[in-house]
């Protein structure tokens, strides 16, 4: 049994668990950079997962569901952006209220429109396929960590890489980039800030809404009340610890997929209490968070204690005379 | 294009000859509901092509303003604009830049961590398909850059330059933008004496290759070295227009403060006693701890005002957070009145009688949220008159503020009157009140005339002499070479976190105490090499 843990099984289910995860952190890294903090991944993502299924049910086309979802998660993200932009309304108290919000609102709906308020599927959704990429699949333990998964999850690797590239290697990335850190240099130079700002957090709103659909149509093929549980948060520890950086947000990302993995599995081989070891990725996100502040502190103490020693050795004056 | 001729004629500007108007602003009008100021009021102004044109006046005149209307950063409430003759409207610097106008800000528009070519470049970078041509980016800056003789290394990042350098970045990023018409917001405000005069060559240059100037101010010696005319604000109204070389300084001056300024400032010689406070070999880290203050040693006698000059940045800030208490040091002794107070808190200091003017009153010298009474009584509610079994006496409050109000001329002000509502001389009043009555033993005054009108600096000036002369030890720290000059008895320089050197400042020159602000060494110096050099903090530590 004990063999089992750290098996190809093992890897590969944390890519999946990780791909929301990856999703909306990659969208908040893109309003981070452009400036803007965005806490309301919860509840785009709880859209972007009630959504897929409801449209997917609607339209019996699971690829369609999911474009229908990813349309409303940038409309989503327009109206924060509106709200934001327009009304100057405080960032924090506006995602509470759209996770709120989105929170009720699916559960009303869900009863509206199926009677149901706990959870509901229907035989007619079909679970979005997985694939096998053809070469890649035949290589050994690779294959079977890195293949056979459906086309989010692919997805998500590609938007990292993609990503990067536009944030830092493009003109529209580099307006974001300098809207967020300095929005009066940008604004000065005739960038229009508001495109800029609107456009990222329509990008996070898409990207969140995907993550949310694969846990409908494409993890399962049912919605739960609540069905994001929390994974939209876990998503801003990611972006954090990423350091908002796309390639950053997919470690860090898979990291907690992984953690999140390791609980289903050490559920079914120790005889800890369930309640406890699902409360295991939480404690790898208050680990990350403490390592990032951490990290901070070694680094301020790394130079001081550099800048003591040369007080010791009495070298200032000289470094001072320079 | 007739009308608008015929139109500028009948309003009869100053000027006379039309075609060569590079700007003309007619009847600018500006009010603020949200601090009720009226900060441009029916201002005309007329600035001819290839002049450098000296925008002059105190704070809060209204210049800035003015010209943040002109770059679309506001927009006027009532008048007109016209570049060449055109009438135009102006929303967002967009429209500015397409009309060729460029703008270098008081407060650089930066970002920090791209480099000199991505801020040069940003908005206009050069791309295929969306996609950066880094190289391509860098060659044009260092094109750019020869070609106005401005040497820059674009792959050198914003955070790691001097201020002289963040300057010229600025004024390389209007260039590029082909800026015909530049404005200067007061850009030697953050430089050493060198670098001024680095700037102004730089300034006159730009000129001859026919770009047109506005160069705000409100150094008048600066508009006498490189200006050709000057128009003068004072209190949102335009005052005049004059050719620099027919306008004498105090001319300049009562213009700009609508009455003869006494330049000068009169105090007796003075009489140093014992020691007060002595700083020895002490040694400070900023907020990301790095050496800010480095092994500095000092005294200051009762009776005497010890001035530190120097750039903002070099160590000043935590220096003075460490005398007040604010910040621990890391290595040296604080001595006070022979005591060693260097592991005392900020009240324990204060009541052995150290007084604290701080260099921001917003921020740090006041509550604004508060009331008049609250903010005079904010260091001495502890004292019996002020307090009982830990309630505040109120009617204690209010007289003692009466009495600050008398005292000090806090003008407008009341006992019980929002702090906010009043002006920023009035604040420092309320500041210097609270901290210089209760006779204090040595007073830190940090910056105490930034942003004040000439009326305001003259009475804190006045009342820190004031104070020498009831035998306190006053510190003044100040970038304002003239009020450390003419207020000190002795001065120090501070350079990257070190003291450059002890002037008496009835005999230095101003060149001399230059170098020293450059961190060169007084005895014969070339002036080039220290110039750009003055750096706004001690960099990371060369690791020997």
């Amino acid at each position: 049994m004990e063999g089992d843990l750290f098996t190809v099984a093992l890897l590969s289910s944390g890519l999946r668990l990780a791909t929301p995860i990856i999703l909306a952190a990659l969208g908040g890294a893109f309003c981070a950079r452009a400036g803007v903090l965005n806490l309301a991944l919860e509840g785009k993502m709880l859209l972007g997962a009630f959504v897929a299924i409801v449209a997917t049910f609607y339209l019996g086309n699971t690829f369609a569901g999911i474009f229908v979802a990813m349309l409303l998660g940038g409309l989503l993200g327009y109206l924060f952006a509106f709200f934001y932009l327009r009304y100057q309304v405080n960032l924090i108290i506006l995602a509470l209220a759209i996770n709120l919000l989105i929170g009720e609102l699916t559960v009303y709906v869900m009863r509206v429109l199926f009677g149901n308020v706990g959870s509901w599927s229907d035989p007619s959704i079909q679970r979005l396929p997985d694939f096998e990429i053809p070469l890649l699949s035949s290589i050994p333990i690779l294959g079977d960590i890195l293949s056979g998964y459906n086309f989010i999850v692919y997805f998500s690797w590609v938007a990292c890489i993609v990503g990067y590239i536009v944030l830092f290697h493009s003109k529209f990335g580099r307006h974001i980039r300098a809207v967020g850190e300095n929005k009066q240099a940008a604004e000065t130079l005739g960038i229009n800030v508001r495109r800029v700002q609107v456009s990222a957090m329509v990008i996070a709103g898409m990207l969140c809404a995907l993550g949310g659909a694969f846990l409908s149509v494409g993890h399962l093929s049912l919605f739960t009340r609540n069905m994001s549980n929390g994974l939209g948060w876990v998503a801003v520890t990611a972006n954090i610890f990423g350091f908002q950086h796309p390639l950053g947000v997919l470690l860090t990302g898979y990291f907690f997929g992984l953690a999140e993995a390791f609980a289903v599995r050490i559920q079914n081989v120790t005889d800890l209490p369930p309640n406890l070891i699902q409360l295991l990725p939480q404690f790898a996100t208050l680990a990350a968070l403490i390592l990032v502040a951490l990290r901070e502190k070694a680094n301020l103490a790394l130079i001081r204690r550099r800048f003591r020693r040369q007080l010791a050795r009495g070298e200032m004056q000289s470094a001072a005379g320079d | 294009m007739r009308r608008d001729i015929v139109k500028a004629v009948l309003r009869r500007t100053p000027c006379g000859n039309l075609m060569a108007n590079a700007v003309e602003l007619r009847n600018i009008t500006k009010y603020f509901p949200s601090s009720n100021v009226l900060a441009n009021n029916d201002v005309t102004l007329s600035i001819t092509e290839g002049e450098v044109h000296a925008l002059v006046g105190e704070n809060g005149a209204g210049k800035t303003t003015l010209m943040n209307i002109f770059y679309g950063l506001h927009r006027p409430d009532s008048g007109e604009i016209l570049v060449n003759g055109q009438p135009v409207e102006i929303h967002h610097p967009d429209d500015a830049i397409k009309l060729g106008i460029g703008m270098v800000h008081q407060h650089f528009k930066l970002v920090p961590s791209f480099t000199i070519a991505e801020n040069i470049m940003l908005g206009i970078e050069p791309n295929q398909y969306g996609m950066l041509k880094k190289k391509d980016e860098a060659e044009m800056v260092r094109q750019l850059a020869n070609d106005f003789g401005l040497p820059v290394d674009p792959y050198a990042r914003i955070r790691d330059l001097p201020v002289g350098m963040q300057q010229r970045v600025e004024i390389l990023k209007a260039l590029q933008r082909e800026a015909k018409i530049l404005i200067l917001d007061e850009p030697t405000a953050v430089l050493t004496p060198q670098e001024v005069k680095e700037l102004l060559a730089v300034v006159r240059n730009l000129a001859q290759r026919g770009r047109t100037i506005i160069f705000i101010t409100h150094k008048l010696v600066e508009v006498k070295d490189v200006a050709d005319r000057l128009s003068v604000m004072r209190d949102g109204k335009m005052i005049g227009t004059r050719t620099v070389a027919e306008t004498s300084i105090p001319d300049m001056a009562r213009m700009m403060v609508g009455r003869s300024v006494l330049l000068e400032l009169d105090k007796k010689p003075a009489t140093p006693g014992e020691v007060v406070f002595a700083a020895d070999n002490i040694t400070v880290t900023d907020a990301s701890g790095l050496p800010a203050v480095r092994h500095i040693s000092f005294s200051v006698r009762e009776g005497e005002i010890l001035g530190i000059a120097g750039v903002s940045g070099n160590g000043q800030t935590e220096l003075v957070e460490a005398i007040s208490g604010m910040r621990p040091v890391e290595g040296g002794t604080i001595l006070f009145q022979g005591k060693d107070i260097t592991r005392r808190t900020v009240g324990e200091r204060r009541k052995q009688g150290m007084a604290h003017i701080p260099e921001d009153r917003i921020k740090i010298g006041l509550n604004l949220e508060t009331n008049l009474d609250e903010n005079l009584v904010v260091n001495r509610y502890k004292l019996p008159e002020f307090n009982r079994l830990g309630f505040m006496i109120l009617s204690a409050m209010k007289r003692f503020a009466a009495f600050a109000v008398k005292q000090f001329s806090i003008a407008a002000a009341q006992p019980g009157e929002m702090i906010a509502t009043l002006s920023g001389g009035n604040m420092q009043k309320v500041v210097l009140a609270r901290e210089l009555s209760g006779e204090p033993k040595f007073v830190i005054a940090n910056q105490p005339t930034r942003g004040l009108d000439v009326g305001s600096i003259e009475f804190v000036h006045r009342s820190l002499v004031d104070v020498r002369d009831r035998q306190a030890a006053v510190l003044l720290i100040s970038v304002e070479l003239d009020e450390i000059l003419s207020l000190s008895d002795r001065v120090l320089v501070m350079y990257r976190g070190t003291v450059a050197g002890e002037v008496d400042p009835t005999t230095v020159t101003k060149e001399e105490i230059g170098l020293l602000m450059g961190g060169s060494s007084l005895p014969g110096t070339a002036t080039s090499a220290g110039s750009v050099q003055a750096v706004p903090k001690p960099q990371k530590e060369v690791v020997a």
